[in-house]
């Protein structure tokens, strides 16, 4: 398996605050990681940083991707996702629409929204963003960006705040991405999703100020 | 009282023959206020979300340069733009003073503090996860900008119905940059108190009958955006 990313003494400084210090990391294409470590110790900056949210205070961060713009092969799902203020349609093909596509948004829509457990397509396609619930949010942001069959999927805590059906409908919709080869990050300190995703366990452990 | 009685009658019988005066009164107020706030919104637009989005050194002082002019009296704004238009002023060659155009800029100069002040303001209050979704969906810097812009759009809609009610409503400006002139610049606002000052209770009130149906609509415009905007 080829290396996609490499990262060396890795430092995130927010202020005077020391968010993460990392002295090696590296993931190859294909595989699995699962970030864990107490609460502060940097798993969503980490992910921020992979993500290419933000520039590292210190270090080096490589990405050998596949030659275009990084940003377009990495996506983050973040742990309180945001959608537009749109139907949930427009939110999940917009990924697809930022890329130019306009033809066959319709059935990448359907395929998207049956991947994270949606069952009656129509009628979701429809609603409005407030009209969500917690987990129905939460699975339209993931429709979103699996629509876009990222290179890197990103999730921080992704079922730490939905109810138990839709942590299953998640779990289930990212082992399918793990089967086609997606390269999948996640944060978690829910043992039943480490245990249902798997990966390589990369502990973080707590950052001194 | 009975000034009253005869002046809302008086106001019905003008607004059911569609008085001229009071018809073209109606017009120049709709037309000067929808073309100084289109100009407006083509500069405060983006100026705003320049001011609100972009960090660069200065920011803050233009912030509260930005929302102090919310502030200015709108007679001082016909001042200035008066000294500039005058045929005395470096503008005076085009002939603005006593137009619809010279209203039409002191007007712009008026909305122009508001859309931008509150654009920045409702750029600055966008959730920031806004702007990592749309990163993480993979927009590029130009996409980043529309895509929050029309993300924003409740809130600039709002904008313009705000700065909208405020122009409509200005009698400063139009009397010192229109002049007041019958058929011509003559406004709404202007007219009330000119007919108002003459006696002539009746097209004031009917006019200000007009000023507010057009405040009613602008209001139940508001509260559809509000209504909107939560969707």
């Amino acid at each position: 398996m080829s290396e996609l990313y490499r990262a060396r003494n890795l430092v995130q400084v927010y202020g005077a605050v020391t968010a993460l210090s990392l002295a090696s990391f590296a993931v190859n294409r294909g595989e699995v990681v699962a970030l864990t470590g107490p609460n502060g110790s940097g798993k969503s900056t980490l992910l921020r940083l992979l993500a290419f949210l933000e520039k590292p205070h210190a270090g080096e961060l490589i990405f050998h991707g596949n030659g275009g713009d990084p940003r377009r092969e990495v996506t983050l799902l973040l742990q309180e996702p945001y959608l537009l203020k749109e139907n949930v349609f427009r939110n999940v093909t917009l990924g697809l629409v930022l890329r130019g596509k306009t033809k066959g948004l319709s059935s990448a829509f359907e395929a998207a929204m049956h991947a994270v457990g949606f069952e009656d397509v129509e009628t979701m396609s429809r609603r409005s963003f407030h009209a969500l619930s917690g987990g129905e949010k939460q699975r339209v942001a993931l429709a979103s960006r699996l629509i876009i069959h990222p290179t890197v999927l990103l999730l921080d805590e992704p079922t730490s705040s939905v109810d138990a059906r839709s942590a299953r409908a998640i779990e289930s919709a990212v082992r399918g991405c793990i089967s086609c080869g997606t390269t999948v990050i996640y944060a978690t300190h829910d043992m039943a999703l480490l245990k249902a995703l798997g990966g390589r366990e990369q502990r973080l452990g707590e950052v001194s100020a | 009282m009975e000034y009253f009685s005869q002046g809302f009658a008086k106001a019905w019988a003008l607004l059911w023959c569609m008085d001229s005066a009071t018809i073209s009164a109606v017009k120049v107020t709709l037309s000067s206020t929808f073309i100084s706030l289109c100009i407006a919104l083509l500069l405060g637009l983006p100026l705003g979300f320049l001011l609100g989005y972009c960090h660069f050194p200065g920011r803050r002082f233009l912030r509260l340069i930005s929302d102090t002019l919310l502030a200015f009296p709108t007679v001082l704004i016909g001042l200035i733009v008066y000294a500039f238009i005058t045929r005395r002023g470096p503008l005076g060659e085009f002939g603005l003073l006593f137009t619809v155009p010279g209203m039409v800029i002191g007007q712009a100069m008026l909305a122009l503090p508001i859309i931008t002040s509150w654009v920045a303001q409702s750029v600055e209050n966008l959730d920031k996860r806004c702007r990592e979704t749309l990163l993480t969906l993979g927009a590029t810097n130009g996409q980043l900008v529309l895509m929050t812009i029309r993300e924003l759009r409740y809130d600039v809609a709002m904008v313009c119905v705000t700065a909208f009610g405020r122009v409509v409503t200005e009698v400063g400006i139009a009397t010192m940059l229109g002049g007041n002139i019958r058929y011509a610049t003559r406004t709404m606002t202007t007219a009330i108190a000119l007919e108002t000052s003459q006696g002539e209770f009746g097209q004031g009130i009917a006019l200000g009958f007009i000023l507010l149906l057009i405040a009613f609509f602008i209001n139940i415009l508001l509260v559809g955006i509000r209504r909107r905007g939560r969707v």
